[in-house]
């Protein structure tokens, strides 16, 4: 095991240990954190809505990702390839961007309804546009000298941008993904807490209303373990298409 | 009996830009037979690039035309000529028998026969230890061997070199000049290569196209009537050193005009 993963793993366990210690010595009111043991019971008994509200929430985020990423690379990559346009088209993104999606969610609400689409639509506007920002970016910087070796070498213009543009833009695609794809889970949990009727953003409001303290650490508890797990995916992805940059030694 | 491979007739390139037309390059004709080795010197601004890309079919003439093999040049011609340039543009997540294929993948070749050639060629130029190695594990002068092979894996009749060994230091560039002329003679293709190098460009050359600036033209034909195989010692000889003074002349002359 590498050095950093092991100090990783050791920081959970003292973090867990502490937990332990700060709950067992009454330190803090259960109600504000609850024994380990809290948790337990909550999931004892309510453990199938959990693994129903995951199962809805793990469900909006995969449909939001699957529509943010390709919507984002497309536009992205559509816009950056156009050089009279791409600086513009950077520019309204961007500023599209900065505007926090949170505003619109009411009226989402009310096109939509309250139901799993409102949070799939906050969660696609969120994403979009950090994945096709970088995407353009990606795109537009890419040397000129790269396409007209290609076009010399006799590739379509599809294969130029396959096989040779887009490839070059994908570390920065891939980091438009990374930032995209947290936003995407951000906005579906926390717009599931704002007005919804399942999931476990919904979850984790609604025990907090009624103040079962180890309901909500549980509703947590899960969140984080999504957000690790899509994250940890993500990573994976990154260092497949990243292998070849890694090895950088001149001979 | 000997044949064009080369025609460049009455090729002229106008920009039409807000400060009206430039001429870029104006009524170029000439013509390179099979095998032969012709190099484009000339000031900077006078088009060289320009003239690169009407010979491989990335830009439309104004007027005028280009022929390669008797056929009208209106687009990428790869399987009768192979480029490379003063980039190695080798495509970084790909190893270095990937990288010469690459122009055989987009074609649709069949992929233990691209295979087989891209070995060949690598062991051609002297990279036959390192098809596994991506760029980022090559020298300067090794990637540019690369870009050497990915040019030629096609099997064109001409190779196009736009200032291939520009950014190589001395001592490489000179071993890349004797490496591409033993290429040469082993492959017999006919090379057109555009430098800024007037020892280069004597030294490989048969011939020795100058070319002159505003508009872009060719203003000297220099043959070079040394023996082959050139050695080292022949660019201290007095024919070498006239060509060469010669040519430095005729640039400076129009960089002045």
């Amino acid at each position: 095991m590498s050095k950093p993963s092991l100090i990783r793993y050791a920081i959970l366990l003292a973090l867990i240990a502490l937990w332990f210690l700060v709950t067992a010595m009454e330190w803090v009111k259960p109600i504000q954190l609850p024994p380990p043991a809290g948790l337990w019971a909550a999931w004892q008994a309510d453990g199938s809505r959990f693994l129903d509200a995951f199962a809805l929430t793990a469900a909006e985020i995969a449909v939001a990702i699957l529509i943010a990423w390709p919507l984002g690379i497309g536009v992205g990559a559509v816009f950056g390839s156009l050089r009279a346009v791409s600086a513009v088209a950077s520019a309204i993104l961007g500023s599209l961007f900065a505007v926090p999606a949170i505003i619109l969610y009411p009226l989402f609400i009310a096109w939509v309804g309250m139901g799993p689409e409102s949070k799939v639509l906050f969660g696609v506007i969120a994403g979009f546009f950090p994945i096709a920002l970088n995407t353009l970016s990606g795109v537009r910087q890419v040397d000129e000298s790269y396409v007209t070796m290609a076009r010399a070498m006799g590739a379509s213009r599809l294969q130029v941008f396959y096989r040779v543009v887009l490839r070059l833009a994908l570390p920065s695609v891939i980091s438009g993904l990374r930032i995209g794809t947290a936003l995407i889970m951000i906005s579906v949990v926390v717009s599931e807490m704002l007005a919804s009727f399942g999931g476990l953003g919904y979850m984790i409001a609604y025990h907090r209303t009624m103040f079962d303290t180890g309901h909500v650490y549980l509703g947590i508890l899960m969140a984080l373990l999504t957000v690790l797990t899509v994250n940890w995916l993500l990573s994976m992805l990154e260092s497949h298409f990243s292998k070849w940059q890694e090895r950088g030694a001149d001979l | 009996m000997s044949s064009e491979v080369i025609r460049v007739e009455n090729l002229s390139k106008v920009y039409s830009t807000r400060e009206g037309d430039f001429h870029a390059l104006d009524k170029l004709s000439f013509a390179i037979e099979e095998g032969g080795f012709v190099s484009i010197v000339g000031p900077s601004g006078c088009g060289k690039s320009t003239l690169l890309q009407l010979l491989t079919g990335l830009l439309e003439p104004t007027s005028g035309q280009v022929l390669i093999d008797g056929i009208e040049v209106r687009k990428p011609l790869p399987e009768k000529t192979g480029v490379m340039f003063q980039d190695a543009t080798l495509l970084p997540w790909l190893t270095a028998e990937e990288n010469v294929a690459f122009p055989l993948s987009l074609c649709g070749t069949d992929k233990k026969e691209s295979q087989r050639r891209a070995r060949d060629l690598l062991k051609l130029v002297g990279l036959g230890d390192f098809i596994n190695h991506r760029p980022a594990e090559l020298s300067g002068g090794m990637r540019q061997r690369v870009a050497i092979a990915r040019g030629l894996v096609r099997d064109p009749r001409i190779l196009l070199m736009d200032e291939p060994f520009a950014a190589l230091d001395e001592q490489t560039r000179f071993k890349m000049g004797e490496e591409l002329l033993w290429i040469w003679q082993e492959t017999r293709k006919t090379i057109l290569f555009i430098t800024h190098g007037l020892t280069e460009a004597i030294y490989l050359s048969d011939t020795v196209l100058v070319m002159g600036t505003k508009p872009g033209r060719i203003i000297e034909v220099i043959p070079v009537d040394l023996p082959r195989p050139r050695t080292f010692e022949m660019i201290s000889s007095e024919f070498f050193g006239k060509a060469r003074n010669r040519i430095w002349k005729l640039i400076q002359e129009e960089a002045e005009a």
